[in-house]
């Protein structure tokens, strides 16, 4: 399914640090070794505060990490600077988490969605009105909203105004940080046959960053599992369901809420402390929590390792 | 007399009303979700009963008994004295709402010294103990913070600590765990319960996680272009209600072994 010259973003053994209080440091992503392909969508969860969007971040140059490349067409976009690194960011775009705090406040809805287009002399001034109602629409938002400010929106207002931004340049690779978290399910549905509409289309790739399982298993090509800074499973979207193999993911399948659960169960979730990024464990990220844990878990960083077509588990369980 | 009483309220930011004719009562104890379309005033009504709409934001008819009080005419004053102590609000973006130049734990300890007469150093302890029972990591090192070196899961937690802290008679949340992995809602959502079974705490949480909704209340209102479009219990909701909305949204629903879309 994966042919290995779609590869369209090679992110290689990506490790970032930051320092922390009192002279300490901590590892956001430790080694992350992933590889998007041209009109696929690759899906990220994890718990929180684990990594995800320190990652993402680089794919857009917004941050830098301490080792490792990403290579985009040959080129290693952690090393792009002035034109180059602006250019570059027509093709791969951004949508944030909170889009709230990531827009000057003074700025009319008209001048948020067309910034971007204008940048780039994609579009003139006189043309601004007629697009940015163009691009609301398209997220069901209706035309007017151009008038307004961000501040006078809803939560999920601003989501899709964010998201008819990131679509404006028509990008090649999209990254979406938990854009859709503040949708309601049926405005949710509308955005995602739209973006899939779109990567049929034009064949443009997706990173999608999410907590929505259900969700990610309904569009995800390829879906990563990420730890503690660790990627610890990769597998085809399928697969996120029955056939996901490590404990970590399987823990998460276990504390998800459906509409089709069984409303008397207990609610599942990992009881123990999650390790702070701050003193990883030595072995297995997972290890202080796992009920699988080994004697050599404790020692040894599992690695990824094949276990079927396009799955790939780093666990000791299956070596 | 229910412990809050929503009567008839019409709510507006300018001249068109966003809310019209929303009327809710909750007794202690229990849970109410407010769900439904993006945009359609959840978040104006749990502000409105909070006193705390923003800009020209104004209920403009009807009526709000909170524990025997009528909301709309309270000062500032007797706002101050309620707020964080009876009646807590966890914001949708608690991101957003943290001052960014101030360290989480200058913000957490002043929080807690305006509602409390105890030392600096009692309140970090505070702060960390609170952090850490919402599970975050190195309690000591999330007060050292400033809150964009928080991770968006991580800043929502400090919110819910904060509202949390003085075990409040309404909890009112907004999608409080929107922007968190599904394990630490589930934690989120057991200590929510814990607040309810515990001290008999009511919550009303305003959703789009139709699971969690279902899971947690006693009743659910559904909302559409500032309106109640239905309401009942879980199974009139899930099983019984004829209304399209409902229906829609319903099928809307993503779900593990569902629809996919390529
Ligand atoms: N400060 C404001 N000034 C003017 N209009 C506003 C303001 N805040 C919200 N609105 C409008 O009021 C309506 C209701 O907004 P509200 O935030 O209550 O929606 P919501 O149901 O919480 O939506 P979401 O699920 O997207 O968060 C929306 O149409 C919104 O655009
Ligand atoms: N600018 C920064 N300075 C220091 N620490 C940071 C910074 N950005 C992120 N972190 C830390 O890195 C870790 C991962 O954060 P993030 O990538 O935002 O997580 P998430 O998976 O929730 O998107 C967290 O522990 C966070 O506190
Ligand atoms: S390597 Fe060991 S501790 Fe880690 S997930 Fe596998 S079984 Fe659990
Ligand atoms: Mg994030
Ligand atoms: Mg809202």
């Amino acid at each position: 399914m994966f042919d290995e010259k779609d590869v369209i973003l090679d992110a290689r053994h990506i490790t970032r640090r930051f320092p922390a209080s009192k002279g300490r440091e901590l590892t956001a992503c430790n080694d992350v070794n992933l590889k998007f392909y041209k009109g696929k969508t690759l899906g990220l969860v994890g718990e929180s505060g684990c990594g995800k969007s320190t990652f993402m971040r680089f794919l857009v140059s917004l941050d830098k990490p301490n080792e490792g490349e990403i290579l985009y067409r040959g080129v290693d976009i952690t090393k792009l600077k002035g034109e180059k690194l602006r250019q570059n960011r027509q093709n791969i775009q951004m949508v944030f988490q909170d889009p709230a705090t990531s827009f000057n406040p003074k700025m009319k809805i008209r001048d948020v969605i067309c910034e971007p287009l204008l940048n780039f002399g994609r579009i003139k001034k006189s043309e601004k009105s007629a697009k940015a109602r163009e691009l609301l629409e398209m997220v069901e938002l209706p035309g007017e909203f151009e008038d307004r400010f961000m501040h006078n929106m809803s939560g999920g207002q601003r989501q899709r105004v964010g998201i008819a931004r990131a679509l404006a340049l028509e990008p090649e690779i999209i990254v979406m940080d938990e854009a859709t978290s503040a949708l309601d399910v049926s405005v949710q549905k509308t955005i995602i046959e739209l973006i899939t509409k779109l990567q049929r289309e034009k064949g443009i790739t997706i990173g999608f960053i999410c907590h929505d399982l259900g969700l990610i298993q309904s569009f995800a090509h390829q879906v990563a599992v990420m730890y503690l800074g660790n990627i610890v499973e990769v597998m085809p979207g399928e697969d996120i369901g029955e056939q996901c193999r490590h404990p970590y993911s399987q823990a998460l399948l276990a504390s998800v809420f459906d509409i089709k659960m069984d409303f008397t169960k207990k609610i599942e979730s990992i009881e123990s402390e999650i390790p702070s990024p701050l003193d990883m464990p030595p072995g297995c990220p997972f290890s202080n929590r796992c009920d699988h844990c080994m004697e050599k878990c404790r020692q040894e960083r599992p690695l990824l390792k094949e276990i079927g077509p396009g799955h790939e588990v780093a666990c000791w369980l299956y070596e | 007399m229910a412990m809050l009483e929503v009567n008839d309220i019409t709510i507006s930011y300018g001249t068109r009303p966003t809310v019209k004719n929303f009327s809710m009562s909750l007794e202690e104890g229990k849970i109410c979700s407010l769900v439904g379309e993006s945009g359609s005033g959840k978040t104006t009504v749990i502000r409105a009963i909070f006193g705390l709409l923003p800009g020209a934001g104004k209920v403009t008819e009807g009526d709000i008994i909170f524990a025997g009080d009528h909301l709309l005419n309270y000062s500032k004053k007797e706002w101050r004295k309620i707020r964080g102590t009876e009646m807590s609000m966890i914001f949708q973006d608690s991101g957003a709402m943290m001052n960014p130049t101030k360290k989480v734990g200058a913000a957490y300890t002043e929080y807690i010294r305006t509602h409390e007469n105890i030392s600096k150093k009692e309140a970090v302890k505070k702060g960390i103990m609170m952090l850490e029972r919402m599970r975050l990591p190195s309690g000591d090192n999330v007060m050292q913070s400033y809150p964009f070196q928080l991770s968006g899961g991580m800043r929502q937690r400090v919110g819910i600590a904060m509202g949390m802290t003085y075990q409040p008679k309404l909890l009112l949340a907004d999608e409080p765990t929107s922007a968190l992995d599904v394990t630490t809602q589930a934690q989120i959502v057991r200590q929510m319960m814990e607040l309810k079974e515990n001290y008999g705490t009511a919550i009303i949480l305003v959703t789009h996680n139709l699971g969690v909704a279902a899971y947690m209340s006693d009743h659910i209102i559904v909302m559409r272009n500032g309106v109640i479009e239905d309401q009942g219990d879980r199974d009139h909701i899930l099983y019984h209600s004829e209304n399209a909305y409902t229906h829609k949204l319903l099928e809307a629903v993503p779900s593990i072994g569902g629809t996919r879309y390529v």
